[in-house]
């Protein structure tokens, strides 16, 4: 399986690898990679975080030279210094993170560093109208982005890139951020691209994703090429054990929702824990009517109101941005809100310190886990015990050898894998750093609150099945847990009960059943929740 | 900076003291060509160079004050640096140190208290005051978010003025005038209120400032390494969101770090003047607090290199005086040679931070 050369002229390859290797130091991000990309054809690159999926992107798209191996377009060499180099060969590129000016409007965004002289915004904008019709890419000409939603944002990137009318267009991992229905209207203008001769080089981690777009596939794993297929759809079961090493049916539904296979792949576990029943403890954390405005005095909560019972697990859906952040930093300690009040038990918190939250019972794992989580440059140990130092402490001296015995322990006991209890923070992977703020967190004595903000982004697989697994075990004994997320796989799979979170309100709620998906997407895209015929109806 | 919490601040001995040592020697080298140049006999150099520095006790026993001072203010920097925070407010640190040291040992009465209260009292007096001058610029840090750099060197201006305000006005701390040539500055402090010489020996004047500064090194030592005062420094310095988020006062650690480097600083100054100097006159901090400052920088967060950076800078400003002196070499000179320890210490610094942080 290991054979994607094919011969240049014959099969009309655009871009080839051959041997491609980049090194980072000592670490081999990508390892002697061969792949070939056609013209015409939606490329899936496909390969758990860390894989190697971004540097090979990067390699394609001249912001690192690669450290042996070559690259040829249409056949010749092409030993790009720069993006410039990338784009003057005409490989385009939409990354993860945009690069737009917020405060101008989408033409002017496109014109940005294109043209000279006289601005002819008329003439851009029929350009763009153009494009729209083409490739099914509606946007206003003349909005401000600012206001654009994040998958509208998304395609001012990739007309910036169209316009350019590349050959090769590298989208990585453009879905992460998008609604279930942006999702399909962009697959619709890859295969659109592909069609019109270009080829598409799609990054994902998401089988379904796949099944729907893709002309072949590549998979990575640690650096290297795991798998290719000619037919991806009708192999997924094959890519998903080359790419984790495991069968599709061995995974348990909480997998399958992350790897998007849940819905399009085979029939959904009977196994499967059902939501439905929401335990019926006392009522523990009470959010009532909170409201925040942020400094430019743009409202980020609005009259939030929330109450959480022991032993549930609440979801928070919502596209990021609509003031989960926010929510997160009140409910952490880290700010007050501008009015209402925040209750855990009996106990008014509104307004106290962090170590007030901490000691009443309140657990954070926050959304950014290397600027309120932990501190990345000290050890592992220090950071599991970095709210509890004074359980450690003597005459004011901290006795660092039994804060590392008592670490060495957790990180046993939670399955942190890190060379030592002294190993940097820093250098753990994403999930063994996710598992070490959970296990600070979780063993606060006294939990009775936890709040889960985006736990699993950037994890791997495996990662993920361990974060779910130690949330429904706090669950499990009582602690209400608010898991926000963006991804309704998420809260669908782990959550009792599911909010939605727009425009800083909760604008629904729903019981977690995925029978409800398509009312929760709407109302996460600011719709109201369509009529829903009786579910019993819908199941059928 | 360098992350690691060893006695030496840097994870990389070998390389931490190797860097150091070359920087000093290629400065001597330096100076040993600009000897040359300027036409200096060399051995004429070389012997003002050693009158000035170890050739009497005497001279060691000058040098040994000066490195006091030094480390005084460097202890005091790296403390608060360890918890981010850059106080450049040495030397007015030291001139309010000096003030008060000088006004409660003028005191009626002071002079004659018993125990060494004397001394202990205006010493006392002198690190309260320099405590006072941190504090003020970790206030304002903590409650408006003013730039410790900026509000600690204004601090330190504002300091020094104050100090020629008192030596001009006989309503402060000026000498009563008995004529038009009395000169700007204050009465001489008792001598009860002086700090005794750790020899009992004029001709070796040594104070017992070098064993506070030793005790204290051995503390800020072990505050740093092992203490969860410390590590609270730390923690705040690294990312003061997780650590308020875990519980540690954000506004307490920057007061707290700020107000014990200024009292360093004041503690210094305090030294200076009742050690050394006497008698309060403009300037008299005469740049100790910016050279405090630097040996800081040079130590890399550890007290070992804060004891090597004050020792070489304290024995190196002699060495400078009596060059100046005995064989007509600028003082200058000296100063290009910290120049160029500082240069190439900071660029092995950041040329070895780019090579940890490149893998």
């Amino acid at each position: 399986m290991n054979a994607p050369v094919t011969d240049a002229k014959s099969s009309g390859a655009l871009l080839e690898l051959d041997g491609l290797t980049r090194r980072f130091g000592a670490f081999t991000a990508l390892s002697a990679v061969d792949l070939t990309i056609r013209a015409g054809e939606v490329h899936c690159l496909l390969g758990e975080n860390g894989a190697g999926k971004s540097t090979l992107c990067n390699l394609v798209f001249g912001m690192h030279p690669p450290s042996e191996g070559e690259m040829r377009v249409e056949g010749k060499p092409y030993r790009p210094v720069g993006p410039r180099d990338a784009l003057a060969a005409g490989i385009a590129m939409v990354h993860q993170h945009f690069s737009l000016v917020d405060e101008m409007s989408v033409v002017d965004n496109l014109m940005l560093g294109r043209v000279r002289g006289i601005l002819d915004r008329r003439g851009w904008a029929r350009r763009l109208d153009g494009l729209a019709e083409r490739y099914g890419l509606a946007l206003a000409p003349f909005a401000r982005v600012g206001d654009l939603s994040i998958g509208e944002r998304q395609r001012v990137e990739i007309v910036k890139c169209l316009m350019l009318e590349p050959r090769l267009l590298i989208l990585d991992e453009p879905t992460a951020v998008l609604l279930p229905d942006e999702i399909r209207s962009l697959l619709g203008v890859c295969r659109r691209v592909a069609e019109e001769g270009a080829a598409v080089l799609l990054v994902t981690h998401k089988l379904a994703e796949i099944r729907e777009a893709a002309d072949r596939a590549t998979v990575l794993r640690q650096g290297q090429v795991a798998a290719t297929s000619e037919a991806p759809a009708r192999e997924i079961e094959r890519l998903v054990r080359a790419m984790i090493r495991r069968d599709l049916d061995t995974l348990d539904s909480a997998m399958a929702a992350t790897l998007g296979v849940a819905e399009a792949g085979p029939a959904e576990k009977p196994d499967k824990p059902k939501p439905a029943e929401i335990p019926a403890g006392p009522d523990v954390l009470q959010i009532d009517n909170i409201s925040q405005r942020d400094a430019d005095g743009a409202t980020r909560l609005n009259g939030v109101t929330l109450t959480l019972r022991a032993g549930e697990i609440v979801g928070l859906a919502g596209v990021e941005g609509n003031g989960q952040s926010e929510l997160g930093l009140i409910l952490a300690g880290l700010r007050a809100p501008d009015s209402g009040r925040l209750f855990l038990g009996e106990q008014d918190l509104t307004g106290r310190k962090p170590t007030a939250f901490t000691q009443a019972g309140i657990g954070i794992v926050p959304e950014d886990r290397h600027r309120v989580g932990a501190i990345v440059d000290m050890s592992v140990a220090e950071n599991i015990f970095l709210n509890r130092t004074g359980d450690f402490t003597r005459f004011g001296l901290l006795r660092r050898q039994a804060m590392y015995d008592a670490a060495a322990e957790m990180m046993q006991r939670f399955d942190v894998r890190a060379t030592g209890p002294d190993a940097r923070f820093g250098r753990l992977s994403g999930g063994n750093q996710q598992k070490a703020v959970l296990a600070r967190e979780l063993t606060a004595p006294g939990l009775r609150f936890l709040l889960a903000a985006q736990p699993t982004r950037g994890l791997d697989v495996g990662a993920v099945e361990a974060v779910y697994a130690l949330i429904r075990e706090a669950a499990s004994r009582g602690v209400a847990v608010l898991l926000i997320s963006s991804e309704l796989d998420e809260v669908l799979t782990v959550a009792h009960r599911i909010a939605v979170i727009y425009r800083g309100r909760i604008v629904g709620e729903r019981p977690s059943d995925p029978r409800h998906r398509n009312a929760i997407g709407a109302m996460m895209a600011g719709q109201a929740a369509p009529e829903e015929p009786a579910i019993s109806e819908k199941a059928a | 900076m360098s992350a690691s919490s060893t006695l030496l601040g840097t994870g990389r001995a070998p390389l931490g003291l190797l860097v150091p040592v070359l920087a000093v020697l290629t400065a001597a080298l330096a100076g040993i060509a600009l000897i040359a140049m300027l036409g200096v006999p060399f051995r004429d150099a070389l012997e003002s160079f050693v009158d000035g520095t170890i050739g009497s006790p005497y001279a060691i026993s000058v040098s040994l004050n000066r490195s006091v001072v030094y480390a005084l203010i460097g202890l005091g920097f790296i403390l608060a640096n360890r918890a981010g925070l850059t106080n450049v407010g040495g030397e007015g640190q030291i001139a309010v140190g000096g003030i008060a040291a000088t006004a409660l040992a003028l005191q009626h009465g002071v002079g004659a208290l018993p125990f060494g209260l004397a001394f202990l009292v205006p010493l006392l007096g002198a690190t309260l005051a320099g405590t006072a001058w941190g504090a003020l610029a970790g206030v304002l840090k903590a409650r408006i978010g003013t730039n410790e750099v900026i509000s600690t060197l204004l601090l330190s201006f504002i300091a020094v003025w104050l100090v020629y305000w008192c030596v001009q006005s006989t309503a402060l701390l000026r000498q009563p005038m008995t004529s038009a040539a009395t000169l700007p500055e204050s009465l001489p402090v008792p001598e009860a209120t002086q700090i005794p010489l750790l020899t009992g020996d004029a001709a070796a004047p040594v104070t017992a400032g070098l064993l506070a500064a030793i005790v204290l090194a051995v503390v800020v030592a072990l505050v740093l390494t092992r203490s969860r005062f410390g590590f609270q420094l730390h923690a705040v310095g690294l990312n003061p969101t997780a650590a308020t988020r875990a519980g540690f006062s954000y506004a307490t650690t920057v007061v707290t770090a700020l107000a014990i480097a200024g009292a360093f600083g004041g503690l210094a100054g305090g030294l200076m003047l009742l050690g050394e100097q006497y008698s309060l006159r403009a300037g008299f901090s005469s740049g100790y607090g910016y050279d405090g400052l630097v040996v800081g920088l040079l130590s890399r967060g550890s007290v070992l290199g804060v004891i090597a950076a004050s020792l070489l800078f304290g024995f190196l400003r002699s060495a400078g005086i009596s060059m100046e002196m005995g064989a007509s070499i600028p003082t200058a000179l000296i100063q290009v040679m910290q120049g160029l320890i500082i240069l190439t210490v900071a660029g092995a610094a950041y040329w070895l931070d780019r090579r940890d942080a490149g893998h």
